[in-house]
C-alpha cells in the first residue's frame, strides 16, 4: 500500500514509518505540518492517509481539518486520524459524509503493531477503524436511547462491529461461535431497527449513522 | 433603630425639654471623651517628658514621636467607636468601606497567603496584613485624621455645653474660689447665665458635630470602593482555588503518571537483564512496559482533559461545549447561532462555567434532558442551562452553583438560578466579552 504519513513530532514519524514499512507498506510521504500534508495526499493520491490532529501550524484540529479538506476534493480519500483524545465531535464529523474509508484512533494503538496495521489496512479498503474510547463513550453517553435496550453482551457486539470489525474477528475476540455473533448482530438491527446487511461496512455506517441522528 | 425613635420621642414628648438637655449633656461628654482621650495622653505624655528634661525641642519632638507611633492603631478603634455613637444616636449607619481583609492561609507551598504576598512564617503575614490595611486603605488615613482633627472640630462644639454648665456651677458654688475682680452679684449672674446658656445649647452641642463627624467618618464616597473590596475577595477566592488545582495536578502527576514511567523503566531494565539468558521471559517483561506505559499516556490524557479540554483549546468554546454535551450521560442538545472566537480567558471560564452546570444538573437533578442556549446580548456572552429535574437549586447553599457564581464574578460575570422545587431548573450564566 502507498502511504502518506503526517506526523510533526520526529521520533514518532520515524516510529511509524518503520513500523509500516517493516509490514511492507511503502510510505510515500512523511511530512510534519497541515499544507505539506493536504500537498502530499493530492500529489501522489495514496491509498491510505495517517495524520496525526495537532499539527503547525495551527497546532490546533490541522490534521482532521486537512482530512475533511482532501476527502472533499477526493471524496472517500481513507484517512486515519491520529490523536492523543479522542471526541464524538471529531468522529462524527469524519463520518458525516458516509462514504467509510475512516479511521479514529488514539495514538497509543501504535503500540499494538498488529492491531494498527490491521486498522490502517482496513480504513485503505473502504472501512472503518474507530477508537474503542470513543465508540464507549458513544454508548455510554446517551441516556434515554434505544441503545439502552441491548443487553450488555449485545452492546459488546455492536461496539466492537463499530471499531470495524468482522463477524469472524469478533468471534474471535469474544471467543464465541461466528454463527452466534451473526445472532447477535441480528437481535442488535432488530432493536435499533436497521435492516441487517452482510456488508460489514455499510453495517458500521448503519449503526453509526442511526447514532449520530437526532434523538426521536 | 431605637436610637432614633428614642430621639424623636424624646423631643415630641411633654417633658421633651428636660430629656434633650440630659441626653444632650450626655451625649456631648461622650464626645468629648471619644475625641479628647487621645490629645489629653498626648498632652500629659509631653508634660511629663518637659518635666523630666526641661527641654522644649525635646518635648516637641517627642511629642511628634508619640502621636505618629500611637495613632495609626488607635485610629480604627476610635473611628469605629464614634461611627457606632452617631448611628445609635442618629439612626443614620455609615459605611466605613474599608478595604476587604484577607484571611490568612497556608499554601500547598507551606508559605502563608494574607492577600498581598506569601510569607514563610503565619504572624509575619498577620502583622503585614495588619500594617497593609492600617496604611494602604485610604479610609484608614481618614481616621487618622479623625483621631487628629476630631479633637478641634468635634470636641469643641461639643465640650462647649458641658463647659458653660460647669463653669456656672462653680462658679455659684464657690465664688471665693476664683480670683474675683467682678462683684459677687455679677459673677452669680454670670454663672447663672453661663449654666441656662449651657443647658440651653445642651441638645445642640452635640448635634452641630454631627454633620463633621459624617464628613469625616462616612468613610471615602471611593466610586467603586466595594467593587474594590469584592474585587480583592474574589482575587483571594480565585487563588485559593488555583491552589487546590495546583495540587491536585501535582498529586495525580505523581501517583499516575510518575508512577507508571518509574515502572516502565524497571521492567524495560529487567527484560534486558535476562534477555540472553531468557528470552521469553524478557518478552513478558516488554510486554508489561509498554501496558504501563500506555496507562501513563491515560492517566496524563485525563490530567491534560482537566485542566484545559483539548477541544477547547482547538475549536474554542462553542465546540468545546456541544463536545461535552455529547460526552454527558444525560440527552443534551446544544443550541446557538454563534461562532466568533472570544478571548482565551473568558472562553476557558465560560466553558467550565457551563460544564460545572451540566455536572451539577447530572449529580442532583435527577433529569431526562438537558438543554443549552449560548447567545450574545450586548456585550455579554449568556449560557441558559435548562432540566427538567427535580428544582430546588439554590446557590446559597454551598453548592456547585455558588462555585461558579464565585468563578465567573471573577470575570465580571453573574449567575442567575430559577428553580422552584419540583423544576424545571433553568440557570442563566454570563460574562461580559467586550
Amino acid at each position: 500500500m502507498r502511504i502518506v504519513l503526517a506526523e510533526d513530532v520526529f521520533l514518532l514519524r520515524d516510529g511509524i514509518v518503520r513500523l509500516l514499512e517493516s509490514y511492507g507498506h511503502d510510505v510515500v510521504a512523511a511530512v510534519a505540518d497541515g499544507p505539506s500534508a493536504l500537498a502530499a495526499l493530492i500529489d501522489t493520491s495514496p491509498d491510505v492517509a495517517i495524520l496525526d490532529i495537532r499539527m503547525p501550524p495551527s497546532h490546533t484540529d490541522e490534521g482532521l481539518r486537512v482530512a475533511l479538506q482532501a476527502r472533499q476534493l477526493v471524496p472517500g480519500l481513507p484517512v486515519l486520524i491520529l490523536s492523543q483524545h479522542v471526541e464524538q465531535l471529531y468522529a462524527r464529523e469524519l463520518l458525516a459524509d458516509g462514504l467509510g474509508g475512516v479511521g479514529y484512533l488514539l495514538k497509543d494503538r501504535v503500540f499494538e503493531a498488529e492491531q494498527f496495521i490491521d486498522a490502517v489496512e482496513r480504513v485503505a479498503s473502504g472501512g472503518t477503524a474507530l477508537d474503542p474510547a470513543v465508540i464507549a463513550k458513544l454508548l455510554t453517553g446517551r441516556g434515554q436511547h434505544p441503545l439502552e435496550l441491548l443487553t450488555s453482551r449485545e452492546s459488546e457486539v455492536l461496539a466492537l462491529m463499530a471499531e470495524g470489525l468482522s463477524n469472524q474477528a469478533i468471534a474471535q475476540r469474544l471467543f464465541l461461535s461466528e454463527g452466534a455473533i451473526s445472532k447477535y448482530t441480528t437481535l442488535i438491527f432488530g432493536k435499533l431497527g436497521i435492516e441487517a446487511d452482510e456488508n460489514a461496512n455499510r453495517r458500521v455506517l448503519a449503526v453509526l449513522s442511526f447514532l449520530r441522528s437526532p434523538r426521536g | 433603630m431605637s436610637g432614633e425613635n428614642g430621639d424623636v420621642n424624646s423631643q415630641r414628648s411633654s417633658d421633651g425639654g428636660l430629656h434633650a438637655v440630659i441626653t444632650g449633656l450626655g451625649r456631648s461628654l461622650i464626645l468629648v471623651g471619644l475625641t479628647g482621650v487621645c490629645p489629653a495622653l498626648w498632652a500629659g505624655a509631653a508634660a511629663w517628658f518637659f518635666a523630666a528634661t526641661g527641654s522644649a525641642g525635646g518635648t516637641a519632638g517627642f511629642l511628634v514621636g508619640i502621636v505618629g507611633a500611637s495613632v495609626v492603631p488607635v485610629a480604627r478603634p476610635l473611628a469605629q467607636a464614634a461611627r457606632k455613637r452617631l448611628s445609635l444616636w442618629t439612626g443614620e449607619t455609615l459605611h466605613a468601606s474599608y478595604r476587604h481583609v484577607v484571611p490568612v492561609r497556608r499554601m500547598a507551598t507551606g508559605y502563608w497567603w494574607n492577600g498581598h504576598s506569601y510569607q514563610r512564617l503565619r504572624f509575619v503575614a498577620l502583622a503585614q496584613r495588619w500594617l497593609r490595611a492600617r496604611t494602604r486603605d485610604p479610609v484608614a488615613w481618614l481616621d487618622v485624621i479623625w483621631v487628629v482633627a476630631s479633637p478641634v472640630i468635634v470636641g469643641v462644639a461639643a465640650a462647649a455645653p458641658p463647659a458653660l454648665v460647669l463653669m456656672g456651677l462653680v462658679g455659684l458654688m464657690g465664688p471665693g474660689l476664683l480670683p474675683v475682680i467682678l462683684p459677687v452679684v455679677a459673677v452669680i449672674g454670670l454663672s447663672v447665665l453661663s449654666i441656662i446658656l449651657g443647658l440651653a445649647l445642651a441638645p445642640l452641642g452635640w448635634r452641630i458635630a454631627a454633620p463633621l463627624m459624617r464628613l469625616l467618618l462616612a468613610g471615602l464616597p471611593l466610586v467603586g470602593s466595594h467593587r474594590l473590596a469584592a474585587l480583592l475577595r474574589e482575587r483571594a477566592d480565585l487563588t485559593q482555588a488555583q491552589d487546590a488545582e495546583l495540587q491536585r495536578i501535582a498529586r495525580d502527576l505523581h501517583d499516575g503518571a510518575q508512577v507508571r514511567l518509574v515502572a516502565v523503566g524497571l521492567a524495560i531494565g529487567a527484560a534486558e537483564r535476562v534477555i540472553d539468558t531468557d528470552p521469553e521471559h524478557s518478552k513478558a517483561l516488554l510486554r508489561e512496559a509498554r501496558d504501563l506505559s500506555r496507562g501513563a499516556l491515560s492517566s496524563l490524557r485525563e490530567l491534560v482533559h482537566d485542566i484545559v479540554p483539548p477541544v477547547l483549546l482547538e475549536r474554542g468554546y462553542i465546540d468545546a461545549i456541544r463536545a461535552l454535551a455529547l460526552d454527558v450521560p444525560v440527552p443534551t442538545t446544544v443550541r446557538t447561532v454563534l461562532r466568533e472566537r472570544l478571548e482565551t480567558p473568558i472562553e476557558a471560564a465560560f466553558y467550565f462555567a457551563v460544564a460545572e452546570l451540566l455536572s451539577n444538573v447530572i449529580k442532583h437533578a435527577d433529569a431526562s434532558e438537558i438543554s443549552v442556549l449560548v447567545e450574545r446580548q450586548g456585550e455579554h456572552v449568556v449560557a441558559t442551562v435548562t432540566d427538567d429535574g427535580r428544582g430546588g437549586a439554590d446557590k446559597r447553599l454551598g453548592s456547585g452553583l455558588a462555585g461558579v457564581a464565585a468563578r465567573v464574578a471573577v470575570f465580571g460575570g453573574s449567575l442567575l438560578v430559577d428553580s422552584p422545587t419540583g423544576g424545571p431548573t433553568r440557570v442563566v450564566v454570563e460574562i461580559p466579552c467586550g
